[in-house]
C-alpha cells in the first residue's frame, strides 16, 4: 500500500514539474476553490469562533450580558488542578493504550497474515468489536465491572486479581478497565492497518532470507519490522490522535472519576453542565492546541521518516 | 379522570377564567377554586409542549384532555429524551438559539432558576400568586428566583429509606442507628457516585443536621460549618467502617436499586420509582419503605425532586402556554400523572384520593416525605455549586481528603461559584 502511495506521489511531483505553467497553475487554485470554500466555513469558522468564544466571558445571571474576557479563562485553566489532572490522565491513557494496541494489533495482523483455512471469516470477525459503537461497548463494560452484579469482578476475584476491589471506584484501577476496553475495541483496527503493510512485503524477500540462513526472529526483525515501519506510523498517528481527543469511553464508564477525568471530558462538563461558555471553550481551544501539537511533533519527526522509508520501497 | 362532558366544559370554562383574572364565581368538581375567577375566550392556538420521554403515556392523556376541553386550542407533546441532562441539554440547545419551537418547557426543579437567570422563561408570578395555596409549600419554593415565580409545580419527588423487613424490626428513627444496624446486617446502599444524586444524599443528612450550603439572601457559601464538616464525618466513616460499601461510590440510582433487589443489602436510600419495581422482584415480600430518619437528635429532611412547568420567552402563545399549564397541574389532571404515570402530585389533596392511594400505596409516606424536604439551592449557577458539593463529599467518601479539608474546599468553590460574572 505504502509503496503504491510512494509511486502516486512521485507521479504526481513528476507531473507537476513537467507543467509549471501559470495558466495550470490558475486552473488549479480555481479547481481547489470550492473544497477551501467548503472547508472554511465548516472547519475555520467554527474554531475560529471557538477561539473568540473562549476570550468572552458570558453572564449566568443576566440575559445577553457578556464581556471580553482576554486570557483570564486561559490562566484561569492553567491555575486549576482539574485542566492539569485531565492533562496528565489523557496522556496517561493515551501512552498506555496506544502502545498496548500495537503490540496486540501487530500480533493479530501477524496471525491473519499467515495463511490457513478460515482466515476470511476470521479476519472479518475480528474487527466487530471495532464496529460496535463506543458508548455501546462502554455501556457494556460498565455493566461488566458493576460491582457484586458484575462478570468480571467475580472472575478475577476467582483468578486471585484485585480482591475486595470496586474497580470504577478506585483509582488506578478504574484507568486500567478504561484502557482495557479502549484496546478491545481499536486493536483490530490497529491490526487491520498494519495487515495491509504486511501483504505489501513480497514473498521472494522472505524466500531470499531463508535461503541465507536466517531465523524466524531475524527475518522478522530485518524484514517485516523495517518494511512495516510506515503503515506502524500511519497507524500510531490514528490512534494518538484519536485517543488524546478521548470521551466516550470516561463519560460512560467513570463520569471522570479516579483519575480517568480527559481534556474533552472537562471541556464538555464546562460547556453544557456548567454553561460557562468562555471556560469551557477555553478548555476546547487548548485540547485542540494539544493535539494539534502532537500531530505536528508526529509529522515533523515520523512524517519524514514514513516519506523516506516509503521512497525506499 | 375527566368522563362526563360537563366536567370538560366546567374545567374549560375555568381554564378561561383564569387567563383574564377578573371575578365570578362558578362550579367544577375538579378545578382550584381561586382559579374560577374570569371570563374569557377559550385557549386558543397551538402549544408545544417539551418534556422528557412520555414512558407511561400519561403526558398523552393530559394533552387529550386539554385538547378536547379546547377546540381552539392544540397542544402537540413535543418528547425528549429519558435522561434528565440531554433534556437539559436539548432545552438550553433551542433556548439559546431563541427557537420558537417549545412553548411550555417541563424543567427539573433545578434548572428553574438557572433559566430564569438566563432570561429564558417568562415570569409566572401572577399566576403563582393566585394559586400557590393549593400546592405543596416546599414544591413552590423551587419556582422562586429573586422574588418572582418562574415555574408552576407539575410533579414531585422525595426519597425514601427501603429496608428489609426480615433484617431488621422497623427502620430506624435516626441515621446514627441506621448506619449501626446496617453494619450489624448487610450495610446501606446510596447514591455516591460523583454525580447530582450525591449532592441530593448530601443535603438530605445536612438539612436535617440543621445546616445549610449558601446564605438565606443566595450571595455567601456557608459550607464551612460544623454541621457539614459532621455529615462528610459521618458518611466517610460509613465507608471506612463498612456500614455503607464501597461500591456506593459507582452507584447511581440503578446501580443501588439492583443492589438492594438482589439482596445485597439491609438498606437503601433511592426515590419512590424503586417501589413498584421492587415489589417485582425476589425481594417483594421482604421489604418496606419510611421517610428518612433524622440525624444529630434533629426531625428527618428531605430534598424536592420532580419538575416544574415554564413558559419560554420565546413561546409565540404564551396565554395558551398558562392555560395548558394551569390545566396540567389541577388535580384531576395530576391524578391521572399520579396513576398512569407514578408521577407524586404536587397537589396535596390529590393523595388523599383512594384511586392514587391504590396506585402509590405509600402515598401518605410520600406526601410527608415531599413536605418534609426543603429545595436544593436556588441560584442562577446552581450547576456549579451542585459540582462543588459533589466534587467534595466524593473526595471524602473515597478518602482523598479529610472532611475538614472537604468543607473547606466545598465553601471556597461555591463562593466562587456563586461569584461567577
Amino acid at each position: 500500500m505504502e509503496a503504491a502511495t510512494a509511486r502516486l506521489g512521485r507521479g504526481r511531483r513528476r507531473k507537476r514539474e513537467k507543467s509549471y505553467g501559470s495558466e495550470e497553475r490558475r486552473l488549479a487554485t480555481l479547481l481547489l476553490s470550492p473544497a477551501m470554500v467548503v472547508i472554511a466555513l465548516v472547519a475555520a469558522y467554527p474554531i475560529g469562533y471557538a477561539v473568540w468564544l473562549s476570550l468572552t466571558e458570558y453572564s449566568l445571571r443576566e440575559p445577553g450580558k457578556w464581556r471580553f474576557a482576554g486570557f483570564d479563562n486561559y490562566s484561569e485553566a492553567f491555575g486549576s488542578t482539574e485542566f492539569w489532572g485531565a492533562v496528565k490522565n489523557t496522556f496517561l491513557f493515551t501512552g498506555l493504550s496506544v502502545s498496548l494496541e500495537l503490540v496486540i494489533g501487530l500480533g493479530m495482523a501477524l496471525a491473519m497474515h499467515a495463511a490457513f483455512k478460515g482466515r476470511g471469516l476470521l479476519r472479518t470477525v475480528v474487527l466487530v468489536p471495532w464496529a460496535v459503537l463506543t458508548v455501546v461497548s462502554a455501556i457494556t463494560w460498565r455493566t461488566l465491572f458493576e460491582p457484586n452484579l458484575g462478570l468480571a469482578p467475580t472472575v478475577l476475584e476467582k483468578i486471585g486479581i484485585g480482591e475486595n476491589v470496586v474497580w470504577l471506584g478506585q483509582e488506578g484501577y478504574a484507568m486500567a478497565v478504561m484502557v482495557l476496553a479502549d484496546v478491545w475495541k481499536t486493536a483490530p483496527f490497529m491490526a487491520l492497518l498494519l495487515l495491509a503493510g504486511l501483504q505489501v512485503i513480497p514473498d521472494d524477500v522472505y524466500d531470499a532470507a531463508k535461503v541465507d540462513g536466517a531465523t524466524t526472529w531475524q527475518r522478522f526483525r530485518r524484514i517485516t519490522i523495517p518494511l512495516l515501519m510506515p503503515a506502524i506510523l500511519v497507524a500510531l498517528i490514528f490512534r494518538t490522535l484519536d485517543a488524546l481527543r478521548i470521551f466516550d469511553l470516561p463519560f460512560v464508564l467513570t463520569g471522570g472519576t479516579n483519575g480517568t477525568s480527559t481534556l474533552s471530558l472537562i471541556a464538555q462538563q464546562e460547556l453544557t453542565t456548567n454553561n460557562l461558555i468562555g471556560y469551557g471553550s477555553a478548555l476546547s481551544v487548548l485540547t485542540f492546541v494539544i493535539v494539534m501539537g502532537v500531530s505536528f511533533i508526529y509529522i515533523r519527526t515520523v512524517g519524514g521518516n514514513i516519506k523516506s522509508l516509503a521512497e525506499d520501497t | 379522570m375527566m368522563k362526563t362532558p360537563r366536567l370538560l366544559a366546567a374545567l374549560a370554562a375555568v381554564l378561561m377564567l383564569a387567563i383574564a383574572g377578573c371575578g365570578s364565581d362558578d362550579d367544577d368538581d375538579g378545578g382550584a377554586p381561586e382559579a374560577e375567577k374570569a371570563t374569557q375566550a377559550k385557549a386558543s392556538g397551538n402549544i408545544t409542549w417539551c418534556i422528557g420521554k412520555d414512558t407511561s403515556g400519561a403526558f398523552g392523556t393530559v394533552v387529550d384532555n386539554f385538547n378536547k376541553a379546547n377546540p381552539k386550542a392544540n397542544v402537540k407533546l413535543l418528547e425528549l429524551p429519558e435522561d434528565a441532562g440531554e433534556q437539559r441539554r436539548l432545552q438550553i440547545q433551542r433556548l439559546r438559539a431563541k427557537s420558537t419551537e417549545c412553548d411550555v418547557l417541563g424543567m427539573d426543579v433545578i434548572w428553574t432558576a438557572e433559566y430564569a437567570g438566563q432570561g429564558w422563561l417568562k415570569d409566572v408570578s401572577d399566576f403563582m400568586s393566585q394559586n400557590a395555596d393549593q400546592f405543596i409549600e416546599s414544591t413552590v419554593e423551587t419556582t422562586d428566583f429573586e422574588g418572582k415565580n418562574w415555574g408552576v409545580p407539575f410533579n414531585s419527588n422525595a426519597g425514601f429509606i427501603y429496608y428489609r423487613t426480615d433484617q431488621v424490626d422497623k427502620a430506624p428513627d435516626t441515621w446514627e442507628d441506621l448506619y449501626k444496624e446496617a453494619k450489624a446486617n448487610n450495610g446501606v446502599v446510596y447514591q455516591g457516585f460523583r454525580y447530582e444524586g450525591l449532592t441530593v444524599n448530601f443535603l438530605e443528612l445536612l438539612y436535617s443536621a440543621g445546616g445549610t450550603v449558601i446564605s438565606e439572601d443566595g450571595k455567601q457559601a456557608t459550607a464551612d460549618s460544623q454541621e457539614v464538616k459532621d455529615v462528610l464525618t459521618f458518611m466517610a466513616d460509613g465507608i471506612k467502617n463498612g456500614a455503607a460499601p464501597k461500591a456506593n461510590t459507582t452507584y447511581k440510582e440503578e446501580e443501588s436499586r439492583r443492589a438492594f433487589e438482589s439482596g445485597n443489602a439491609t438498606f437503601m436510600r433511592n426515590w419512590p420509582y424503586a417501589y413498584a419495581l421492587g415489589k417485582d422482584s425476589k425481594i417483594a415480600d421482604k421489604f418496606d419503605i419510611a421517610t428518612f430518619p433524622g440525624f444529630k437528635g434533629n426531625e428527618g429532611a428531605g430534598v424536592v425532586g420532580g419538575y416544574n412547568l415554564g413558559i419560554s420567552a420565546y413561546a409565540k402563545n404564551p396565554e395558551g402556554s398558562l392555560a395548558f399549564i394551569e390545566f396540567a397541574t389541577k388535580p384531576d389532571q395530576q391524578k391521572i400523572m399520579a396513576t398512569e404515570a407514578s408521577l407524586p402530585p404536587t397537589v396535596a389533596s390529590v393523595y388523599d384520593d383512594p384511586a392514587v392511594k391504590k396506585a402509590m400505596p405509600f402515598a401518605d409516606q410520600l406526601r410527608s416525605a415531599i413536605e418534609q424536604a426543603q429545595a436544593r439551592p436556588v441560584s442562577a449557577v446552581y450547576p456549579q455549586i451542585s459540582e462543588a458539593i459533589y466534587n467534595n463529599v466524593y473526595d471524602a467518601l473515597q478518602g482523598n481528603t479529610s472532611p475538614d479539608e472537604a468543607a473547606s474546599k466545598m465553601n471556597d468553590e461555591i463562593q466562587k461559584a456563586l461569584e461567577t460574572f
